[in-house]
């Protein structure tokens, strides 16, 4: 059922139905902004809405009760649209719609209309949009319940706030539907060729947004001006300054993508399309009040749905209960085939979502640490290799899978090949210049040095408590960056300190504290490792009772980082306290290399100690003031230990195997069938019983339902006069928020 | 090289000659000339008429009267000028040295083909 009504078209007088009038209003407004810069540009439409007129009235005259869309889409084939225009020809398709405008045309007006539904795109639906059409394009696409859709989005925006993103990028990038339908007046993306620096990406931004282009170019340029000035800003990789567009090398990337996502506007047509009508708050304003429009009509028509979902139930259980039992055993299987499809797709879909995020948390995290790059490479071939590496092993497939999700889903199609193959051929680059340059660093890392240790003067080595302490004790403040690189306490443009301090406990012979360093390091020879670890700039000082460390080891740019390390070995005699502070750390590992040949082991060493923990020694090791053992393993297990008799053995890390509880663990759960079967009959039986209650509680809403039935067919019969438009929005809230999402 | 493109440039150049020509046999009403030009196997849009039409007016080679239609709004009849009738045959010039350049240099291009394969010039 639709509306007619009547328009004064050039002088004629049109019955019309509203849809019709509403495609034929955007097309003469495509046709204004088409034309636009057009000299004749009113008689140029005129002509072409006089010759439409015409149009019209050759159907009318041939017994037509009104224009329909299906003719106002053939007319507009016929007459062509305005990025058609400027001497293409038509194709053979509309040239035969063409020539058989002037039949009756309703064969003719079925196809136009296939024609554009065949084909499917992903666009924004603008008809059914609640933000900016995203979620129902995405919905259309994939033949999905658009609630569906939006339900998620809403839940990734809540949850993790990452389905803000997506939409946004998704907004931007898709076409309206409207562009679809009609020559449309919406803007598009577009680079702009006329006006680029590089490739016309923020010239594109501007046109888009009506803004001056250097606004998005400055933005742009902003994180390289950051290096300029302050280049320690955003050395430390963080999340919150990288999705910040304006002060990250993210906006790199970004403009990468773009430059690949969006294409170039090309003809006149595109690049008219790419200026469109600029967004003021008026065509705002006019958009909200469609919105809402749209919104108080769909909640008349929930009512309405209501009302007849409520008049239809009844009956409609009352038949399916007649076949209940049978259908019950089929739809069950179905919706666990369902379940279990629904659930396949959404391990492989995590999968592959963790595998790029991976990746790209991956390329944050090397792009942190890249400006510490100095501190470990020498100059030359190693530099060039580590540029190879950040730039097309990580960022290339960063970029490739980002640009491969958007063309994806925007069903671009161009050059497909080209860019695939270029892709992987600059990766393979990327994983060359990688190797390369694993294999040229751990040439630098060979050989460790000669261990030789020296000893820090005691003044009083016979005090009852030591403690061992930085010089930055309690000041330790963390900047609130998502990403840390803990162990690098502080950097600036030649020196990083590093944090690679071990504390060792030992029990002392005699009866006073004795305290010892080791300094270690890598390096091409002995002979190397050596220097670089007599190099090493390590002050440790006692004042009363404690020992003063510093806060790290300071690296810089001449001699590079070569695992330098710090071995501090405690020596406290029985009876004695001890107590280290938290502030000297774990020995936060920075550290190249996989075969560990200069880490030390100790005979005898205390294990299992804490951070911040009084501990007293003891004739068998450290023990709290409270009389608890530091490690549990080697007292509970004394025996087993001395059978084994040499018990540094063992350099696991003693919490770790203090619970044999993981193996037994494991012994116990390995399914026996019995078991298993047993497990099956009791779900059997729990699914048998769910069924017969499902059943019954069928049986009894029947009932129920059938009595509501009767009851709102008296109210219906008294009420429904003034019960048009209060129905029921409050009854149906649920429902209508979801349709607000 | 995009070949459509070059095509359609090709179509474009000669689009206000070919309405040029229908023209100049006698009045004609927009959809004529585009029914003309169709059995003659050219295929436009009619969009894309009327701007070169009201172009065409505006430079003043073409004129055109009101001519009352009994099925929809007035038409306009088009015909060529004095002006528009001189650019009708320097465009004709034009475009027969075009087309003799062309057909000469598609010939020879011909004959030194069949040379090659038959070495038996014709």
């Amino acid at each position: 059922m639709k509306q007619v009504i009547n328009i004064n078209f050039h002088g004629q007088i049109v019955p019309i139905e509203v849809s019709a009038f509403d495609l034929l209003k955007l097309y003469t407004a495509s046709l204004a902004n088409y034309f636009k810069n057009e000299e004749g540009k009113e008689e140029i439409i005129n002509d072409i809405e006089s010759r439409i007129a015409e149009l019209f009235q050759e159907r009318l005259k041939k017994g037509v009760t009104c224009i329909t869309d299906d003719d106002v889409n053939a007319i507009i084939k016929s007459m062509g649209r305005p990025e058609e225009f400027e001497g293409d020809e038509p194709s053979s398709f509309t040239q035969s719609s063409t020539t058989s405008a002037e039949d009756t045309g309703a064969g003719q007006a079925q196809s136009a209309i296939p024609n554009t539904s065949a084909y499917k795109r992903l666009y924004r639906d603008e008809n059914d949009k609640v933000l900016g059409g995203v979620c129902a394009g995405l919905a259309n696409y994939f033949n999905m319940d658009r609630t569906i859709i939006r339900v998620i989005f809403v839940i990734l925006i809540f949850s993790f706030g990452f389905g803000l993103i997506p939409y946004i990028i998704l907004w931007i990038a898709l076409p309206s539907s409207a562009t679809s339908i009609i020559g449309g007046t919406r803007k598009r993306l577009f680079r702009d060729p006329d006006d680029k620096k590089i490739a016309g990406v923020c010239s594109g931004i501007g046109n888009y947004f009506g803004i001056n282009p250097w606004i998005p170019r400055l933005l742009f340029l902003l994180p390289f001006l950051s290096v300029v000035f302050n280049w320690s800003h955003w050395g430390f990789g963080d999340f919150g300054h990288f999705l910040r567009v304006g002060f990250s090398p993210g906006a790199l990337f970004i403009y990468i993508i773009l430059w690949l996502v969006i294409p170039e506007a090309g003809t006149t047509a595109e690049k008219l399309e790419m200026k469109g009508s600029k967004v003021d708050l008026n065509t705002i304003k006019n958009s909200v009040v469609e919105e809402m429009k749209g919104m108080q009509s769909r909640a008349e028509k929930l009512g309405h749905e209501a009302r007849a979902f409520a008049e239809t139930k009844g009956k409609i259980i009352g038949a399916e209960m007649g076949s209940a039992v049978k259908r019950s055993s089929r739809s069950f299987g179905d919706v666990i085939v369902f379940i279990v499809k629904a659930f396949a797709y959404f391990i492989i879909g995590c999968f592959g979502f963790a595998f790029v995020i991976a990746l790209f948390a991956f390329a944050i995290v090397s792009i942190g640490i890249f400006p510490l790059k100095d501190f470990l490479l020498t100059e030359g071939w190693q530099n060039i290799l580590a540029w190879g590496t950040l730039i097309f092993f990580i960022a290339v497939p960063v970029i490739g899978i980002i640009t491969w999700i958007i063309r994806k889903l925007a069903k671009i199609k161009s050059n497909r090949k080209a860019i695939r193959f270029t892709f992987i051929s600059l990766w393979i680059i990327g994983w060359a210049c990688f190797i390369f340059l694993l294999a040229s660093l751990s040439k630098d890392f060979r050989s460790s040095s000669s261990i030789n240790e020296e000893e820090i003067r005691l003044s009083n080595p016979a005090i009852t408590k030591l403690e061992i302490t930085t010089n930055s004790p309690d000041k330790k403040y963390y900047r609130n960056n998502w990403l840390k690189f803990e162990p690098f306490e502080s950097l600036n443009d030649d020196t990083a300190n590093v944090r690679n301090i071990f504390v060792k406990i030992l029990k002392s012979p005699n009866d006073s504290f004795r305290v010892t360093m080791m300094k270690i390091a890598c390096g091409q020879n002995r002979r190397t490792a050596d220097t670089l670890a007599r190099l090493i700039n390590f002050n440790a000082f006692q004042k009363d009772s404690l020992i003063i460390l510093d806060k790290g080891i300071a690296i810089n740019k001449t001699d590079k980082f070569r695992n330098q390390r710090i071995v501090l070995t405690v020596y406290v005699p029985v009876g004695k306290q001890i107590r280290i502070d938290k502030s000297v750390g774990w020995g936060n590992e920075v550290h190249f290399g996989i075969n560990d040949n200069n880490d030390v082991d100790i005979d005898d060493e205390e294990r299992g100690w804490d951070q911040n923990v009084n501990y007293v020694m003891r004739a068998n090791g450290l023990y709290t003031l409270n009389g608890k053992p530091a490690d549990d393993w080697k007292n509970g297990n004394k025996d087993n230990k001395n059978d084994d008799g040499d018990e540094n053995n063992n350099n696991d890390e003693p919490k770790k195997s203090t619970n044999g509880g993981d193996n037994y663990r494991y012994n116990n759960t390995t399914p026996k069938i019995d078991s298993l079967k047993m497990k099956l009959e009791k779900e059997q039986q729990q699914y048998k019983d769910s069924l017969i209650k499902e059943q019954n509680e069928i049986k009894r809403k029947q009932e129920e339902n059938q009595q509501k039935l009767k009851k709102i067919n008296v109210i219906t019969q008294t009420q429904i006069p003034e019960s048009g438009d209060s129905y029921s929005l409050q009854s149906y809230s649920p429902l209508a928020c979801i349709g607000l999402i | 090289m995009n070949i459509d493109n070059t095509a359609s440039q090709m179509r474009k150049g000669v689009l206000e000659f070919c309405i040029l020509s229908v023209i100049k046999q006698g009045e004609a009403y927009p959809s004529d000339i585009i029914d003309k030009m169709r059995t003659a196997n050219l295929n436009i849009f009619e969009g894309t008429l009327y701007p070169l039409l009201t172009r065409l007016k505006n430079a003043e080679f073409l004129t055109y009267r009101w001519v009352e239609s009994n099925s929809g709004p007035p038409r306009k009849y088009f015909s060529l000028t004095e002006k528009g009738d001189a650019f009708y045959k320097e465009l004709e010039a034009t475009w027969n040295e075009l087309a003799n350049a062309v057909k000469a240099l598609s010939d020879a291009e011909q004959q030194h083909t069949s040379n090659a394969n038959f070495n038996n010039p014709q």
